[in-house]
């Protein structure tokens, strides 16, 4: 167990290296990254969206960090088992570490990002209320949640490589459906009864209100955020026990 | 036989593959697959009913032709994959494969290379830490540490995966995988010495290589695996032998 985490934190060092091991300035980049993109955004949307949301840029921000999290842990896990072939068929580690670490590797990606955040918050003057706290219970369940389709993922990509592009349509699709830059009441009562199913879309509405609005999300937003995390979740734990032996013939 | 009681064997243990005719793993395979109710693979048989048992202090070689099912056999025996059929027995907890490089990350430096590589190989980082400076000095990397793996040659990442996999003093079954036929001569030398070393400390080793020369030099016993079956098992010379009289006999045909 001891060795199980030495290593795991050897393969996520490795990770940040790597994601770095080209650029002059490094990790600084998990905090510019968010603060160019909210910038581009805010450019192009604040004025539209001006009497519909209050601080434009900050309510972006918000939804932003959950999803490049997202996306950036399922995208990176998705390829991981076959990145790791070398080691996968050498070493007799439980293979589920390749797909753990890159969620790792992007959630201290995220945690850096932070910074941003908290730089942008305080430029907003927005006073963190109690609810706040609720802020990390709500990045556990993401976290959680992207381990899951972080480990489906990585073993349907050693089956059919082809997953990697249908999932980069599907993300496209899931981004325009979670309400990352645009008000959720623009939409036809339909649209947004539709979106609000969406996991994401729940996870990102639960940050804002924790952080931005200074409420504690419903019972109703918790209980379906903690179903939809531990559904896929345990769902990926499944998939990967029973895929694992067939997992090393395919690879 | 002095010492009758096996640290591994290796029980009837048959290994089959399912290779897809034209190599691809795609979804449009996949769907004519599902579709046309056809299975467009067939079954490679790697490994055939292969019984081995391997005693404490033995260096046992392993040899064979390209794609005889070595190095499918050393994966099995590191737990790495599961056998279709047999089982493999040991008491050992370590047991440490090494093939060439594999596992070296090229765009980190020698010195990360050796944490991340001696983590996976079960070295706890305290270990790691002490060990560090005899690792650098056994491969003869002194100095070259900080560099990226990628600006290195084939004989120095041997060299240091080499030192990372014989730093354990803990006794364990070290598989080598072709390591020992690179290298200049003066790290050929220090390697075999090295392994012997090893031995004495109640290790077992098991040497994979096509090289009957490497076999005959460093092992006790051996085995000769032919198309995934086991030709025949016995004294390095004998077996060694009757490899070099079947390719022999192959060249006559070709």
């Amino acid at each position: 167990m001891k060795q199980t985490l030495f290593v795991i934190q050897e393969l996520i060092a490795r990770e940040m290296k790597r994601k770095y091991s080209r650029s002059k300035l490094g990790i600084l980049w998990s905090v510019l990254n968010p603060l160019l993109s909210m910038a581009v955004l805010s450019l192009v949307f604040s004025t539209m969206f001006r009497k519909s949301i209050e601080n434009y840029p900050v309510y972006y921000l918000t939804g932003y960090l959950i999803w490049s999290f997202f996306t950036a842990a399922t995208n990176t896990a998705m390829t991981s088992l076959a990145d790791n072939q070398a080691l996968l068929l050498q070493v007799r580690l439980p293979k589920e570490i390749f797909p753990f670490s890159r969620v790792c590797t992007a959630f201290v990606n995220f945690l850096y990002s932070l910074a941003a955040y908290v730089v942008i918050l305080a430029f907003f003057r927005i006073s963190l209320g109690i609810s706040a706290i609720f802020f990390p219970l709500v990045m556990l369940l993401v976290f959680f949640f992207s381990l899951g389709a972080g480990y489906i993922l990585s073993v349907l990509y050693v089956f059919f490589g082809d997953i990697r592009h249908l999932y980069s349509v599907f993300l496209t699709l899931l981004m325009y459906l979670s309400a990352l830059f645009y008000p959720l009441e623009l939409l036809p009562p339909i649209m947004q009864t539709f979106i609000r199913q969406n996991p994401i879309y729940q996870f990102i509405s639960a940050a804002r209100s924790c952080v931005m609005y200074q409420e504690i999300p419903q019972a109703g937003l918790w209980i379906k955020m903690i179903l939809w995390s531990s559904l896929l979740y345990l769902a990926g734990i499944y998939l990967f026990q029973k895929a694992k032996t067939k997992i090393a013939l395919r690879l | 036989m002095e010492n009758p009681r096996p640290v591994l064997s290796v029980k009837n243990v048959s290994m089959e593959f399912p290779l897809p005719l034209d190599g691809s793993s795609s979804l449009k395979e996949y769907l004519i697959k599902l579709f046309t109710g056809k299975n467009s693979s067939r079954i490679l048989k790697a490994l055939e009913n292969i019984w081995l048992e391997v005693y404490e202090g033995e260096i046992l070689g392993i040899i064979g032709t390209n794609g005889s099912g070595k190095s499918t056999l050393l994966k099995i025996i590191a737990g790495a994959i599961t056998p279709t059929r047999g089982r493999v027995v040991t008491e050992e907890e370590k047991i440490q494969l090494l093939t060439l490089g594999t596992g070296f990350d090229r765009e980190l430096t020698a010195r990360e290379n050796v944490f991340l590589n001696g983590a996976l190989l079960g070295y706890s980082r305290s270990f790691l830490k002490e060990r560090y400076p005899d690792i650098v000095k056994f491969a003869e990397l002194e100095g070259f540490m900080e560099q990226k793996v990628k600006n290195f040659s084939s004989g120095m990442i041997s060299r240091l995966g080499f030192a990372v996999a014989a730093a354990s003093e803990k006794p364990g079954i070290l598989i080598l995988d072709e390591v020992l036929s690179v290298g200049d001569v003066f790290f050929k030398e220090k390697s075999t010495a090295r392994i012997q070393e090893l031995m004495k400390k109640g290790r077992a080793v098991l040497i994979v290589s096509h090289s009957t020369d490497t076999i005959l030099r460093n092992c006790t016993r051996a085995v000769w695996i032919e198309k995934g079956v086991q030709k025949l098992t016995g004294s390095p010379q004998e077996v060694c032998q009757a490899y070099l009289d079947y390719g022999k006999k192959r060249g006559e045909k070709v």
